[in-house]
Parts: structure tokens; C-alpha cells; sequence
């Protein structure tokens, strides 16, 4: 089997809000997938419908061969699911709870294994209710793990995390890629799906407005280089050399350069600098982020007055 | 989609696969258990609650006759009175608080999103709560028997074990079936009190109902607690002969049951996932 999801057409009403509107992709068998957007872009409605939890207005759609709305028994025995929040039993402790949901299960991965992969190794006869909420979190993934599932689903794992914390899940992530499992993931954070996904479809709206690898995302690799510095005070915009620019803007006290030739550009203006004797504060030369990009797509961006 | 082809599935035969299912409700019991006695306040409201009620009342009307009563004692009234509103805590309330509990966790959900039947799990928190059942019924008998000296039912036994029987099914059904009317786990405890509460009052368990206005009696008589509380007495009472079966009580509580039942498969069939 190549691919592990199919999605054609989904449309997902509610009412008369459509917060689905006609949303196709594919995802490949041990691919990391990550649908990416602000909150209510339709991201959980359409997890909620692969998962099974929810059902579709209108399209089709396939999980591991499976239609997720007959509610097959076989499916749920292959698919792993993390939801956004969602409690456990609370007076059993982490491993009784492994070995309750393993039970669920034809095959199961070892106790053991799953809680030295989520690092709870020293919670391990600690009972639900007294974990932190990264702890907790860390549980959810070990009882999605449980039945050795082919397939993971992950709805925004890390929102309300600390940063190390959020490297550690991601670190995690990357392991069960390397388990040959499929990944799908949501989430709202741009360094997120570009750390882990290897392909990323942007939602607004119900709608999916731009799909690829993070990396080219929305045109990204074809858009002009950015070169911002700082200059002395003695210095004008209209002291600066002729430059192979689109843009050359005062953005707050710093320059912008917007360049296609990046090399070239950055070359004139520090031999500038150099042949002046000036320091140009602040330098940097860089690749609009795939935050430009994914505020661009989404309609988020709002001009910040400086 | 439609055209994909389905996965194989494990050709079992269908009594390997019911076996298994059983054996897995069986452990489901066995966590559900782990998880009650682990957790004091929930234990203790379902579990020591009327077995509490039992010593304070029964201390307080020790060596009383019921008034009205043709002379039994206080606690022969009690005692069976007390027990139906324990087999009520332990079921009724007991599942229709730690269910919405659940529900507003999102641990159903996430039962929902596993293998396991939600008819298998659902069987594996009635058979916890059955088992509680019958552990308070022992305790507060054999309470009952050695410090308050109430005689156990003998050739009354069959009419006893049946309402046992019926008014744990009844209160089972409707303490999953009534969950779907509490709106949040917060609700919980006020709505099943307000349920049961004023139904106890006027269905004799704290007191005699004799003396209350007819039309009074006659609601109470409508409901199961009612029916359960009386069938009990019945079959406590040193007067009753025969098997100490009330056939108008064992009609009203399963005709419950029939409520709680239906109310139960409607609980089953509802999807969790939507409009979340």
C-alpha cells in the first residue's frame, strides 16, 4: 500500500458554519504529514474525521484502506490516536494504564519499551492524576503507541509546552518516524511542522491554501533574500550603492534589502560599508521565514507599527 | 473509500472472539476495581455512606418499636430501608457520577478511539459496580445482624435475592441512561441527589411512610426506590410468610429497568466526537 491516507473533496458542516470546504491530499505510508493553521481552520474537524470521531458532510476518505466512518474494529486496532486533551483513568498509574489499553489490543509493544521511549521511566507507579501536564502528555503518546499502530495521529502535541520540552516531544516524533510509522500532525506552530513534517499543507478557512515541503512552501525558495543591518547615524538610504534589489526600505531603524540575487547584493553593500569605514549593525542575511510565508498564506499577518 | 480493498482480517471463529471479549470485560472489572478502592472520597460516598447511615440511625432508635408498625422493631424497618438506598448509592449514583466524570475527561472518547467494544467496557463498569453492590449488601447485613441484631432473611430469602437482583439491574441501567441529561460532571452530584433525594423521604427509607397523605404514598409509588425499599421491608419483616416475594414491587422495578435499559442502548449508540 502506498499511501496510508486519502482524502478527496472532504466537506465537514456544521450547521451553517463549513469549516471543511472541499479539502484533498494523500499521505504517503511512513510519511510525517502535518496540516498546518491558526485555530478553527478546520485542522481538528478533519483529524476528528479520519479518527473516526466525527462524521463527513460530503468527499471521501480512506485510512488504511478503511472508511473511518464504518467504525471498524480493524481500524482502530492499527491507528494510534493523540488527541488535543483528553483524560485518562485517574487513580492507575502509568504502567497499570499501558497494560489496561495494551490489553485492548491483537498486538501490543512491551511496557517497558514504551515508557523508556516517552521518558517516564521514574513515573512509572505514579498514578495519572499526580503527573505534570507534560508528563501527562507524554503518557498520551506511550497509550497511543500501546497497540503498535501503523499509523499515529497527532492533534497539536506540544500546545502548552515549555521549549526544552517541546524539543524533547519533537526528538521523540522523530523516533517513531524512524519506526517506519505514519505521522499525522497538526499544528499551529510554524518551527514545528518545519522541524518535523516532510510535507505540510497550510489551512485557512476551511480551505487548504498552499501545500509542499517546508522548505519550498508557498514559493518560499523562489522569493527574494532579506538583508536587514542597522545604519550610523551619518548615514542615509541615499548614501547606499547601487543594488540588484526589488526593495530598499527602512523597516523601524533598520534597513531592508529584498534581493533575487542575495550574493551579489549582500557583496555590494558590505564592500560599502568596508570601503567607508562604517560599521553596519545588526546584519543579517535570510531566507523569508516560513512564519512570513505561513502569515502571508493565512491571512494572519497584521502590520506592526513600530 | 469505497473501491479500497479491506485489510484481512483474522478469520476467528465467533465463540474464540466472544471468549476473548469476555476475558477482556473480566480484566475491565478487575481495573475498575483497582480504580474504585483507590480513590477514598469515591469509595467512601458509595461504599461507607450507608453503612454510616445505618449506625447513626440505628443508634439513635435502638430498642424502638415503629410506631404504627404492629409492633417490629426500629431496626427491622431500618436496616432493609438503609440497604435499598446503599444498593442506589453503589449504583445509581456511583455510575452516573464517575460516568460523567468520564465523559467531561474525555476518557470515554478515548475508550471510544480504542479496539475495545464500548459495549464491553460499558459491561466492565456495571460488573464493577454489581461487585460493590453485593459488598456493602454483606457488609451492612452482617452490620446490621451483629450489633443491631436484625434477623436475616431465611424462607424470605428467594423474595430478598430477587429484588436484589432487579433493583441493582434497574439502578445500574438508569445511572448510565440519566447521563445523558447531565449537562457537566459539575451537575453530576446535584442532579442524581435531586433525583433520589426526595424520593427516599417519601418512599419510607429514613421513616415510615404510613402516616404521610395518601397522595403522597401514591407518587412514591410510581418510582423504584420506592418499590425497592419496600421489597426489602417486605421480605425483613419477622411477619411475612412464604418466600417474601412482592410481585407489585418486582413489576414496578422492572418496569424501570425497561426505562433504563432503553435509555442505556441510547447512551451506547451516541457518537462522543461530535459537536466538540
Amino acid at each position: 500500500m502506498n499511501n496510508a491516507i486519502e482524502v478527496t473533496n472532504l466537506s465537514k458542516r456544521y450547521g451553517d458554519l463549513e469549516a471543511v470546504r472541499g479539502v484533498g491530499f494523500d499521505v504517503a505510508a511512513g510519511e510525517v504529514f502535518c496540516l498546518l493553521g491558526p485555530n478553527g481552520a478546520g485542522k481538528t474537524s478533519i483529524v476528528e474525521i479520519l479518527e473516526g470521531y466525527r462524521s463527513r458532510s460530503d468527499g471521501s476518505v480512506s485510512v488504511l484502506g478503511m472508511d473511518p466512518a464504518d467504525g471498524q474494529r480493524e481500524l482502530r486496532e492499527r491507528v494510534g490516536i493523540v488527541l488535543q486533551s483528553c483524560g485518562v483513568q485517574p487513580d492507575l498509574s502509568v504502567a497499570e494504564l499501558l497494560e489496561m489499553y495494551g490489553r485492548y489490543h491483537r498486538t501490543r509493544r512491551p511496557i517497558d519499551e514504551l515508557i523508556e521511549l516517552v521518558e517516564l521511566d521514574a513515573k512509572r507507579d505514579t498514578r495519572a492524576k499526580d503527573l505534570s501536564g507534560g508528563q501527562r502528555r507524554r503518557l498520551d503518546l506511550a497509550l497511543a503507541l500501546v497497540g503498535d499502530p501503523d499509523l499515529v495521529f497527532l492533534d497539536e502535541p506540544t500546545t502548552g509546552f515549555d521549549p526544552a520540552a517541546r524539543r524533547h516531544a519533537w526528538t521523540t516524533i522523530r523516533a517513531l518516524c524512524e519506526l517506519g510509522k505514519t505521522i499525522f500532525l497538526t499544528t499551529h506552530f510554524m518551527d514545528e511542522a518545519q522541524f518535523l513534517a516532510h510535507r505540510v499543507a497550510v489551512m485557512r478557512e476551511g480551505r487548504i491554501v498552499a501545500a509542499g515541503r517546508p522548505e519550498e512552501l508557498g514559493g518560499r525558495e523562489l522569493r527574494p533574500t532579506e538583508i536587514r543591518f542597522g545604519l550610523p547615524p551619518s548615514r542615509t538610504l541615499a548614501d547606499l550603492p547601487e543594488l540588484p534589489a526589488e526593495t530598499v526600505a527602512l523597516e523601524g531603524d533598520r534597513v531592508l534589502v529584498k534581493s533575487h540575487e542575495g550574493v551579489l547584493a549582500t557583496q555590494r553593500i558590505t564592500a560599502w560599508a568596508l570601503e567607508q569605514g562604517i560599521e553596519l549593525e545588526h546584519f543579517t542575511v535570510a531566507q523569508p521565514s516560513l512564519e512570513d510565508v505561513y502569515l502571508e498564506l493565512t491571512g494572519e499577518r497584521t502590520e506592526v507599527t513600530a | 473509500m469505497s473501491t479500497a480493498v479491506a485489510l484481512p482480517t483474522r478469520p476467528a471463529s465467533r465463540g474464540a472472539s466472544l471468549r476473548r471479549e469476555l476475558g477482556l470485560v473480566a480484566w475491565q472489572v478487575r481495573y475498575e476495581q483497582r480504580a474504585f478502592w483507590r480513590n477514598r472520597a469515591r469509595s467512601f460516598f458509595a461504599f461507607l455512606f450507608p453503612i454510616m447511615f445505618l449506625v447513626v440511625f440505628a443508634s439513635l432508635f435502638s430498642g424502638h418499636k415503629l410506631p404504627g408498625g404492629g409492633g417490629i422493631s426500629y431496626n427491622d424497618f431500618f436496616v432493609p430501608g438503609i440497604l435499598a438506598y446503599g444498593v442506589i448509592m453503589t449504583t445509581f449514583v456511583n455510575i452516573a457520577v464517575s460516568t460523567a466524570i468520564l465523559r467531561d475527561d474525555g476518557v470515554l472518547k478515548r475508550m471510544q478511539g480504542t479496539p475495545l467494544p464500548r459495549w464491553a467496557y460499558l459491561a466492565g463498569r456495571i460488573g464493577s459496580a454489581i461487585l460493590i453492590t453485593l459488598a456493602m449488601t454483606a457488609v451492612t447485613l452482617a452490620f446490621g445482624s451483629l450489633a443491631y441484631g436484625v434477623r436475616i432473611p431465611t424462607t424470605t430469602l428467594p423474595g430478598f435475592a430477587l429484588a436484589l437482583a432487579l433493583g441493582t439491574a434497574c439502578f445500574t441501567t438508569l445511572g448510565v441512561g440519566i447521563v445523558r441529561f447531565i449537562g457537566n460532571a459539575e451537575a453530576a452530584p446535584p442532579i442524581v441527589n435531586i433525583a433520589i433525594l426526595p424520593l427516599t423521604f417519601i418512599s419510607g427509607i429514613w421513616f415510615a411512610n404510613q402516616e404521610m397523605p395518601h397522595w403522597l404514598r401514591e407518587i412514591a409509588q410510581l418510582f423504584p426506590v420506592h418499590a425497592l425499599a419496600d421489597a426489602f421491608q417486605y421480605a425483613f419483616d419477622p411477619r411475612t410468610v412464604g418466600l417474601g416475594i412482592r410481585v407489585s414491587d418486582l413489576k414496578t422495578l422492572s418496569i424501570w429497568l425497561a426505562v433504563g435499559v432503553f435509555l442505556m442502548i441510547r447512551f451506547l449508540r451516541q457518537p462522543l466526537g461530535e459537536g466538540g
